[in-house]
């Protein structure tokens, strides 16, 4: 529930500069810079308050303004059990770091950094998060064209016998040197302090993607550790700010592929609450049904290459086993394994097919035994308690310093679920439980994890149940102006011809705004914050990445163990690149 | 002339030895990956050959005609020696199993062993003991980080394994009062004479030692894929690299399967039910079953981490032998 009268007199009292606005069921604050810090601590600390989860932290370019550059913060608080946005402008281009008061703001700020060059006072290591060192520019700043700058000579593009049909610039944007590269890893680590640094990645097959680990070590334990990100940095937040909010969806595939749909969710909602669209009840089930089904696909994912780390190679093809079947009921619906971009602003792109749910009813029915199966291989498997048990404790101290959600907070003790929190779509409606761990360990999100596949499963159960009742009904709210109509509409009727082409041409005209909505995805939240300008495009479009601030913890807590648990720490944190990077 | 006819006899015989074994290791991989394939549900190898008979063949193809990389930075004469050394003191464990009973072919009398020794255990487990050598050899020769930690945590895995394998051996040795493998398997008489049933502490040690010294799950550290990419082989290419998994995964297996079948179940001991063959059809059947139940253990379960490993050879393998060999003493004393 959102602050109350009385709290607000609270702090407009104590902070008589304060701008308070109230929109999409949010509270914006807007304050001085050299106030920041304290009414952040005001936040933090008083009691009623306790503001004291770091949720996300970013920045907004406005270059016709003066200063130029406004730093937004999303906090959370356990107590209220909502979430506020705490925006300031940085005089000077900089703004102080917050990572006295939250070490989640760590790579955050980083990450503000090294897109926009805003500068933050007393800062540990200020250093690029996703660019290599030595890169000129900051790529997220206005005046950076989203093609890049074409300065590199590099004409063997060009040296080929038959030239490529379209244009063939022997210029490219700048690409890192080795000893670009080198200079990057020097940046991260002060000096070298133990025995040899052991380089994973950036492709390494412990790392599940493209992740860059430095690993100082002595004999096998880790003194050190860093990681450099971004080999996978596609620059979605830059590349839409030129879509429309329709062409940004197959984006939020891309971001974290192996949970596609709820990606889409996640955003779809925050744009429809922006626009102000409400979807028709069966899009909503749908939707739920979809987001639980890819919830139990990518948990499988996560299991079968967790213990595939830990050399139970068996399960990795008994999870692919089950996972197929979800494959293919997500291809039979969306028509798409992967990437299916199903979501549609106002609702799904289809109706649910015929024997869609017969055929999701004999999955539900068939997959607890199978989930058995994998219990009883591992769950009292001594070797694999032997290996989890202990490894990589996290306390509730730290969920609330570093920003962390998804499996890893509830494994910690923390009930953070967006699904109950803030529920979306009809989360609301359906009956299901939060699995809390107890010790915060490796075998605590085992154990998280495997018990949501079996709450996934109920809530499944009613979603077919009630989607029985709904056979006839809508699946897209058409009649609204931002929706898309559906193929078939534009083939009978001019009307819904002409809209489509002037949502496609101009995009949906958002009412100008902001809002920042997240959904639930399988490895944390996934937050949107979107800033419109009343264009057919987001101004801003930032996304809080669940991954990103999970995988922070890593160097900080792997430090004093050996390699060998540095795999287990991150199969049970379970970071996807493509998140983690964008 | 009688000098010339062993010297010949030994020659033939060591020759058809390591032929076979070239070739039963090459099929051991398709035994390996057929039961892989079915444990996980899918069928293996289908495709070449029926049912993939001829896989085998194709995959030393192509593993012989693959390009042979020797990085730079190498040391080149501990390069090639290590996979020399992790291969040749396998398959000289060998000369000193025993397959069967002699038998008579065309008058002459074979014997299906290529030595007697009356020291063929503690041989054997001398050629085990040189293998280490090839994987730090590798390890270290390699230049490299992943190869050094692996070829250490190797090092680490078998010499606390190789003690508690050696102790875990005394206990049939006492019973049988001999050191050579053939005899042996002679003092083992019937169903309830196989040493199994007197000695089950020093099998298990026996089993775990086999499984850490083949590098097979539980205790496969030394290439853990998703920390060490490959461990101590990720430098070799070509036939190098062939040679590592042939001679631990394959030949090293079946060697000490075969061991473990002379020592704990009574060797070809069984009821002569196939004719003349059947000693040989019972040691083989035995050994299989020894084999697959490795197998089975290496495709379910998940691995330990170095330290457990080492900790479990030198605070739990290694006593438990001494308390065997304590109890076997106490038991020999008194029954005399």
């Amino acid at each position: 529930m959102p602050l109350t009268k009385e709290k607000i007199e609270k702090l407009t009292e104590k902070f008589p500069d304060l701008k308070i606005k109230f929109e999409n069921n949010l509270y914006f604050f807007e304050i001085k810079k050299q106030n920041l810090i304290k009414f952040l601590t005001f936040l933090k600390e008083t009691p009623d308050f306790e503001y004291k989860m770091f949720i996300d932290m970013t920045c907004v370019d406005y270059p016709l303004h003066k200063p130029r550059f406004q730093g937004v913060y999303v906090l959370y608080s356990p107590i209220n059990k909502d979430k506020v946005v705490i925006k300031t402008w940085a005089e000077d281009d900089s703004l102080p770091t917050l990572i006295n008061l939250w070490k989640g703001a760590k790579w955050a700020e980083r990450e503000a950094y090294d897109m926009f060059g805003v500068n933050f006072e007393g800062h540990e290591n200020l250093v690029r998060m996703f660019m290599w060192e030595g890169y000129k520019y900051f790529p997220l700043r206005k005046d950076f064209p989203k093609e890049g700058i074409p300065e590199v000579y590099l004409p063997s593009l060009n040296e080929r016998n038959n030239i490529p049909s379209h244009d063939y610039s022997p210029y490219h944007t700048e690409v890192p040197t080795m000893e670009d590269l080198e200079r990057t890893e020097k940046a991260r680590f002060e000096k070298k302090q133990a025995q040899i640094i052991l380089n994973w990645g950036p492709l390494h097959p412990g790392t599940h993607g493209t992740i860059w680990f430095l690993f100082d070590l002595e004999g096998e334990v880790i003194k050190n550790c860093d990681i450099i990100l971004g080999q996978l940095h596609r620059g979605i937040e830059k590349l839409s700010e030129d879509l429309t909010y329709t062409q940004i969806i197959p984006y939020t595939d891309r971001m974290d592929y192996i949970s596609a749909i709820c990606s889409n969710v996640a955003y779809v909602n925050a744009v429809e609450k922006l626009l102000n669209v409400e979807p028709p009840e069966k899009a909503k089930w749908i939707r739920t049904m979809m987001c639980e089904l890819q919830r139990i696909n990518s948990h499988l994912l996560w299991l079968g290459t967790f213990a595939l780390d830990l050399g139970a190679l068996t399960i990795f093809l008994y999870t692919f086993r089950e996972r197929e079947k979800i494959m293919d009921i997500i291809e039979g619906i969306a028509g798409i394994r992967l990437n299916s971009s199903f979501m549609r602003i106002g609702g799904v792109r289809f109706d649910l097919p015929e024997g869609a749910i017969p055929v999701i009813k004999h999955f539900v029915k068939d997959f607890p035994s199978k989930l058995k199966e994998y219990e009883d291989i591992l769950t009292k498997n001594r070797i694999w308690q032997k290996r989890n048990v202990g490894v990589g404790i996290i306390n509730e101290e730290q969920v609330y310093q570093y920003g962390l959600t998804g499996a890893v907070a509830r494994a910690s003790g923390v009930p953070y679920d967006i699904r109950m929190l803030q529920p979306t779509d009809s989360y609301d409606k359906v009956d299901f439980e939060i699995p809390l761990g107890t010790v915060g360990d490796s075998y605590d999100r085992y154990l998280v994890r495997m018990e949501e596949m079996r709450q996934s499963i109920e809530i499944i159960k009613q979603c077919i149940e009630k989607l029985n009742t709904l056979e006839n009904d809508d699946y897209i709210a058409t009649d609204n102006p931002y929706v898309l109509p559906t193929l078939q509409e534009t083939f009978i009727s001019i009307e819904a011809m002409v809209k489509d082409f002037n949502l496609r041409i101009y995009g949906e005209q958002a009412p100008e705004g902001e809002i920042y909505l997240s959904g639930e995805n399988p490895r944390g939240e996934l937050g949107f914050y979107i800033v419109s300008k009343g264009e057919g495009k987001p101004y801003r479009l930032r996304i809080r990445s669940g991954a990103f601030y999970n995988l922070q913890i890593f160097p900080e807590i792997i430090k004093g163990r050996t390699i060998a648990d540095a795999v287990v720490l991150l199969g049970s944190i379970d970071p996807v690149v493509g998140e983690t990077d964008r | 002339m009688e000098i010339l006819g062993t010297v010949l006899g030994i020659t033939i015989k060591s020759v058809i030895f390591i032929v076979g074994m070239f070739l039963l290791a090459a099929y051991l991989t398709l035994v390996e990956r057929k039961f892989a394939g079915h444990v996980q549900q899918r069928p293996g190898p289908l495709h070449v050959g029926f049912h993939g008979l001829l896989q085998p063949i194709a995959d030393a193809l192509k593993v012989l005609t693959k390009e042979d990389i020797v990085p730079q930075s190498v040391d080149r004469v501990l390069f090639y020696l290590a996979s020399l050394l992790a291969f040749v003191p396998a398959i000289m464990i060998l000369a000193v199993i025993p397959f069967g009973e002699p038998i008579e072919i065309f008058g002459f009398k074979i014997n299906p062993y290529i030595t007697d020794l009356n020291v063929g255990l503690i041989l054997a487990l001398a050629f085990g003991s040189i293998s280490i050598y090839g994987v730090i050899f590798a390890g270290w020769a390699s230049n490299s980080k992943y190869p050094m930690i692996g070829g250490l945590r190797k090092a680490a895995v078998l010499i606390g394994y190789e003690v508690a394998l050696g102790f875990a051996l005394v206990g049939p040795i006492m019973l049988a009062g001999t050191f050579s493998l053939r005899e042996i398997v002679e003092a083992q008489e019937g169903f309830f004479g196989a040493f199994i049933w007197y000695q089950p502490i020093a099998f298990i040690v026996f089993l775990f030692a086999i499984l850490a010294e083949t590098g097979r799950t539980p205790f496969d550290v030394q290439e853990a894929e998703a920390e060490l990419v490959s461990g101590y082989n990720t430098e070799y290419s070509g036939m190098k690299f062939g040679l590592f998994p042939l001679a631990e995964w394959y030949i090293a297996t079946f060697v000490l399967s075969a061991i473990a079948v002379i020592l704990f179940f009574g060797g070809w001991n069984g009821p002569h039910i196939f004719g003349a063959l059947s000693p040989y059809i019972w040691f083989l059947l035995k050994l299989g079953i020894v084999f697959m139940s490795l197998l089975w253990i290496h495709w379910t379960l998940p691995r330990y981490r170095v330290d457990q490993i080492t900790e479990i050879a030198w605070k739990v393998m290694l006593p438990l032998t001494f308390v065997n060999i304590f109890i076997t003493a106490i038991i020999i004393m008194i029954k005399g």
